[in-house]
């Protein structure tokens, strides 16, 4: 690598070309530039940290070995937040399909095994999420966006903590742009009320 | 627009801030509406608290992870610009000077190559005398050690097997290297494919 080459203050295209010369510094550059926003918007979708960490790893690595594909003609943050939202929303469902379990083990043969078991498993994954929100999504407005569907909770990160268009949303989420107001303005609403919840009356 | 309050999407047209034709008639509502302001200053609170959510960090091995399973193909001319490009120094000076010094190296050698052409029978004698001077100083050292090995009927049989024998037995070495370097490519090749 060549040390002349500042890296840092070229934009993002530039550092993509330059990685699809096969320049390891600018691979890292890219990583260094969006491991926070990528790892953020998977760990506010999935909420586990050692997974969210595993499907940020899938994400650069699907996205940065095949960087040769990348069109210039989408900005490498929207195919970036695109293959998170995805994996993210994949792992969503597989866990949805797993989670058909705390409604009682299937292998339990009498009500009170069926009773114990989802207990159990409810409990479980109440105190992992309650030890996770004390340590870093404590704060009410975390907790709201937790509550979200996780569709309108990808749409509000990408529109208020990316600062995203409605337009950007819209390509990078796959979505029609009369949807993506509609979640945005859903979720505006829901964390609204959940706010005012946690404030009180008065 | 002044009997009625605003409805959810005029409400999000100024939490967007958005400008243009209809966008004033809004803002001179909420001016006068004090539920419609406060139902504005709410949705601007929760958009405030969405916009000031920091950015988590992954572990802090994070980029060695990803990075140890992204292929990374750097093609020979661009290394070979980089390392050419690390010879060329930073200041313009230093590389003002760096240019004169090559510029007089390459005609140096450039007027001895055009003197060499010229006197081209003086230069082959040359050649020719240093050739010589470096095949009896191998082939003595090579007949000393293969004398020393095998004995001096050894020595004796390359003699009279002459050139063709040498050139054989040199080829075959050269070809046993080459295949031994070339296996342990394979193999380095097949195990980072394996490990990627």
């Amino acid at each position: 690598m060549a040390p002349s080459l500042d890296l840092a203050n070229l934009p993002d295209a530039d550092v993509v070309t330059l990685a699809q010369q096969g320049r390891e510094a600018a691979f890292r550059e890219l990583l260094r530039r969006y491991e926070r926003p990528v790892f953020s918007l998977i760990f506010r979708m999935v909420r586990d940290r050692e997974i969210s960490e595993d499907l940020a790893q899938d994400t650069f690595i699907k996205v940065l070995n095949h960087i040769d594909r990348y069109r210039p003609e989408f900005k490498l943050s929207s195919w970036l937040f695109k293959i998170a939202n995805n994996v993210a929303i994949d792992h969503l469902r597989k866990r949805q399909l797993d989670t058909v379990s705390i409604d009682g083990s299937p292998h339990a043969a009498t009500a009170a095994e069926v009773e114990a078991t989802s207990f159990d498993l409810a409990a479980r994954q109440e105190s992992a999420l309650d030890e996770m929100e004390a340590r870093e999504l404590g704060s009410a407005i975390e907790q709201a966006i937790a509550r979200l569907r996780p569709e309108y909770r990808s749409c509000i990160m990408l529109r208020h903590v990316e600062g995203r268009s409605y337009e950007e949303i819209a390509a990078t989420l796959d979505l029609p742009l009369g949807t993506v107001k509609t979640y945005i303005h859903r979720a505006r609403h829901e964390l609204r009320e959940a706010l005012e919840r946690v404030k009180g009356p008065g | 627009m002044e009997h009625r309050h605003l409805l959810p999407d005029e409400i999000d047209q100024l939490l967007d801030g958005e400008a243009g034709f209809g966008v004033a008639p809004l803002q001179a509502h909420v001016e006068n509406c004090p539920s419609c302001r406060a139902e504005l200053a709410q949705a601007r609170q929760v958009v405030s608290a969405l916009e000031r959510l920091p950015h988590f960090a992954p572990a802090p091995r994070f980029r060695e992870r990803v990075m140890s399973q992204v292929q990374v193909f750097e093609p020979w001319h661009v290394s070979a610009l980089d390392t050419v490009k690390q010879w060329i120094p930073a200041s313009r000076p230093a590389r003002a000077m760096a240019l004169a010094a090559t510029s007089v190296f390459a005609l140096i050698v450039s007027v001895f190559a055009v003197w060499m052409a010229v006197r081209l029978d003086a230069f082959l004698f040359f050649f020719d005398l240093a050739g010589q001077r470096v095949r009896s100083a191998v082939f003595d050292s090579v007949g000393s050690a293969i004398a020393n090995t095998f004995g001096s009927a050894a020595v004796e049989a390359l003699r009279t097997g002459g050139m063709t024998a040498a050139v054989g037995i040199s080829g075959f070495l050269i070809l046993v290297v080459l295949a031994a370097f070339g296996l342990r490519a394979l193999v380095a090749t097949a195990r980072r494919r394996r490990t990627s």
